[in-house]
């Protein structure tokens, strides 16, 4: 396969000296010594190095890459997904918030967003005993939303859940390290106050994972907000576009889950105005599976609109003092009658002003 | 720190002059590039375009640190409110380097709850305040020293007993009356110079809403938009000096009607029309924390916590005193109810009851 030289990674005063020089394709490089290459090109031996490498690097990528999808179904099998404490959209996300993938949750403010961020940053520390992953969490807040004082209930919930199941020894000893202690030393945590920030941050994490191999999750919350308020909406999309790539690559690359938070806005359609999730159309292709949280009346709902793997359902939802939990099953059925209940009674209380 | 300039960045001199004939002076216009645009800007390989990128964003990304590094650090994370049952269900108060919102209608008691927390904050640490002054940015000039004081005096008469420590306190509150959109931007934007010289421990803003709803048509198509990148813009300079301050910020909010017909909203009172928070939900997403006061009846009124990371949908009730806000009855009396989206929840004003009341003294 024949390969320019101009589309090399290369500086472009490198790339016009070897064209001036004659060499047109990759081919042309091919049984090249540095110093040859350096004296027939007018380079400096450094560069010459920099383009045989490059012009080898890129041989090399089109033969390895390819992968069977049975290679990529074993190895899908031997990631583990994150669970979220709730059972229905465990099963709706078949068995938790996928790892390699990216996975973005939008929703009306107050509906649980950040609250599902935290549970997911104390799930992934469930040890492997316990059908857990047992890694660590890197979470970038812009928006100002983690409270610690909440991380702590979440993880003293998780840890009494865990305790209650301690079967054999290996439980037993998981347990002992399992402390709100160890659950908060393994979440690291970056404040990020505007979208340049998030971007140097996102450069400097591709590092950050190869020092942390046991980081099995990236939390966004939220990708929206430094975004929010932007004059030039072109370079915007540009820089989501950069964004998503990164996050797209990481999640792979280093086998992470990624979750994002996005805010809802409104727009207006035909005189109509509707809720959807910000950040325009194009950013939608970003994640591989978008949830979204809503409210109807005051139960919270939790719907998968786009995921390749699973079917679009709607599972009911509460955010208890422990956490992210299914509704009472108890409290199902009968959800909407105490509603309309109070209605009336704060309808009589106006009457009876009367 | 966004426009900070490459020099200072470790960049070499060399190629800070080579990337300016380009147009990139600061890290921002550095960091909102690709790599390969980098790459021909500076002249240099894929590889080293990437050393690069990775210096210049170690010199200007937050640093990282662990929840348990944070929560050994936050020794007073909360500002007590001086109302223990609104404080135990906030787990200690108002949380400190986030946004708080109280919302309301009009003369329920937002701009009280702002003199008060004004008060407690310049109060000395071991009588429960913060010991620092307080930066009060008043829209609707409704603000009222004579009040203040008043308040002072009656909620904590064994402190306020001579007239030094009143005169102390009032001197701690700062006022600022900003009346337009423009000057309330700008005063935010000078905030930072502000706290630092008067060493302020809380910033109140009453209200958010009025400039903004004076200002902006949102009849008009766009205006809608210009509106929330506003608030956007407001609410970023806003949080950014609450959590690099470490202080809690409060602000007020008015209420608007909400005309029924929204697609998710399936419940049959939607469709009637209620009042609810203003200024729309981009807004409602900008609040750590929402608190809702309304109308039971002309003298009995309730808090809702309608959103907030720590405590549960609740109720509490109150009454407007000589000292300010008063919750009835014990510690135990808070109640809880079916909360629904903090953006939608319905508030309770007063109109209906005041037109009754004259209608039933007829």
């Amino acid at each position: 396969m024949q390969r320019a030289v101009s589309s090399l990674a290369l500086s472009p005063s490198v790339k016009v000296k070897l064209a001036s020089a004659g060499f047109q394709f990759t081919a042309d490089l091919r049984h090249l010594k540095p110093l040859q290459l350096s004296k027939e090109a007018g380079l400096s031996q450094q560069e010459a190095l920099e383009v045989l490498q490059a012009a080898r690097s890129e041989g090399a990528g089109h033969r390895e890459g390819a992968l069977t999808a049975l290679e990529l179904l074993q190895q899908e099998e031997e990631m583990r997904s994150i669970i979220t404490f709730s059972s229905q959209l465990d099963a709706a996300l078949g068995g938790g918030l996928p790892v390699g993938k990216t996975t973005e949750i939008c929703g009306a403010p107050g509906v649980g967003k950040t609250q599902l961020c935290l549970q997911l940053a104390v799930d992934v520390q469930v040890p492997p005993c316990f059908g857990g992953v047992g890694g660590q969490v890197i979470y970038i807040d812009t928006e100002g939303s983690f409270l610690v004082q909440r991380v702590v209930d979440l993880a003293t919930a998780v840890i009494r859940h865990c305790s209650l199941l301690v079967e054999d020894n290996d439980q037993r000893d998981a347990m002992t390290s399992f402390t709100v202690e160890t659950i908060l030393s393994n979440i690291f945590l970056v404040r990020c106050h505007d979208y340049v920030e998030l971007l140097a941050e996102l450069h400097l994490l591709q590092y950050f994972l190869l020092d942390h191999p046991k980081a099995c999750l990236l939390v966004v919350d939220s990708v929206a907000f430094p975004f929010r308020h932007f004059d030039d909406l072109l370079q915007r999309t540009r820089l989501l576009h950069s964004v998503a790539q990164q996050l797209i690559t990481m999640a792979t690359r280093h086998s992470i889950a990624v979750a994002l938070t996005n805010q809802m806005t409104t727009r207006l359609r035909g005189g109509q105005s509707q809720l959807v999730p910000a950040l325009g159309e194009s950013w939608g292709h970003t994640p591989t599976i978008r949830l979204l949280l809503h409210w109807a009346g005051p139960r919270r709902l939790a719907a998968i609109f786009k995921s390749p793997g699973h079917m679009d359902t709607t599972i009911q939802y509460q955010i208890t003092s422990d956490g992210f939990r299914d509704a009472d099953e108890s409290e199902q059925p009968q959800s909407k009658r105490p509603r309309t209940h109070n209605d009336q009674s704060a309808g009589s209380q106006r009457e009876a002003g009367c | 720190m966004a426009t900070r300039i490459l020099k200072r960045s470790g960049v070499s001199d060399e190629m800070c002059e080579r990337l300016k004939r380009h147009q990139i002076e600061s890290c921002k216009d550095l960091l909102s590039l690709t790599p390969i645009e980098v790459m021909h800007a500076a002249g240099l390989s894929y590889q080293k375009t990437l050393g690069l990128l990775q210096s210049v964003s170690k010199a200007i990304a937050p640093p990282i640190t662990t929840a348990l590094e944070m929560w050994k650090q936050q020794s007073n994370s909360c500002f007590s409110t001086s109302l223990p049952a609104l404080d135990k269900l906030l787990r200690g108060g108002l949380p400190c380097g986030t946004i708080t919102e109280v919302t309301g209608p009009s003369g329920c008691g937002k701009t009280q709850m702002c003199m008060m927390l004004s008060v407690l904050a310049t109060m000395p640490k071991s009588e429960g305040g913060l010991d620092s002054s307080v930066i009060y940015i008043d829209t609707e000039s409704a603000f009222s020293a004579e009040r203040l004081v008043e308040i002072a005096k009656s909620r904590f008469p064994n402190y306020f007993n001579c007239k030094e420590r009143v005169m102390q306190m009032a001197g701690r509150v700062l006022l600022f009356r900003e009346l337009t959109c423009h000057d309330v931007l700008q005063r935010l934007e000078r905030l930072e110079e502000d706290i630092i010289s008067t060493s302020a421990g809380l910033i109140i803003l009453d209200s958010v809403a009025s400039v903004v709803r004076k200002e902006f048509d949102t009849t008009l198509p766009g205006i809608l938009m210009q509106r929330s990148n506003l608030l956007s813009h407001e609410a970023t300079i806003l949080k950014y000096l609450a959590h690099q301050f470490n202080i809690p910020v409060v602000l007020t909010n008015q209420i608007t009607t909400h005309v029924g017909g929204q697609g998710s909203a399936s419940s049959a009172e939607v469709d009637s029309g209620f009042v609810t928070a203003a200024l729309g939900n981009t807004w409602s997403h900008c609040v750590n924390t929402r608190l809702i006061v309304q109308y039971v009846t002309t003298q009995q009124r309730q808090i809702l916590i309608a959103k907030s990371p720590v405590a549960p949908f609740a109720v509490l009730n109150y009454t407007i005193q000589k000292q300010g806000i008063c919750i009835d009855g014990n510690d135990s009396q808070e109640t809880l109810y079916r909360g629904t989206d903090p953006g939608l929840q319905p508030i309770r004003v007063r109109t209906e009851f005041s037109y009754n009341l004259n209608r039933s003294a007829d």
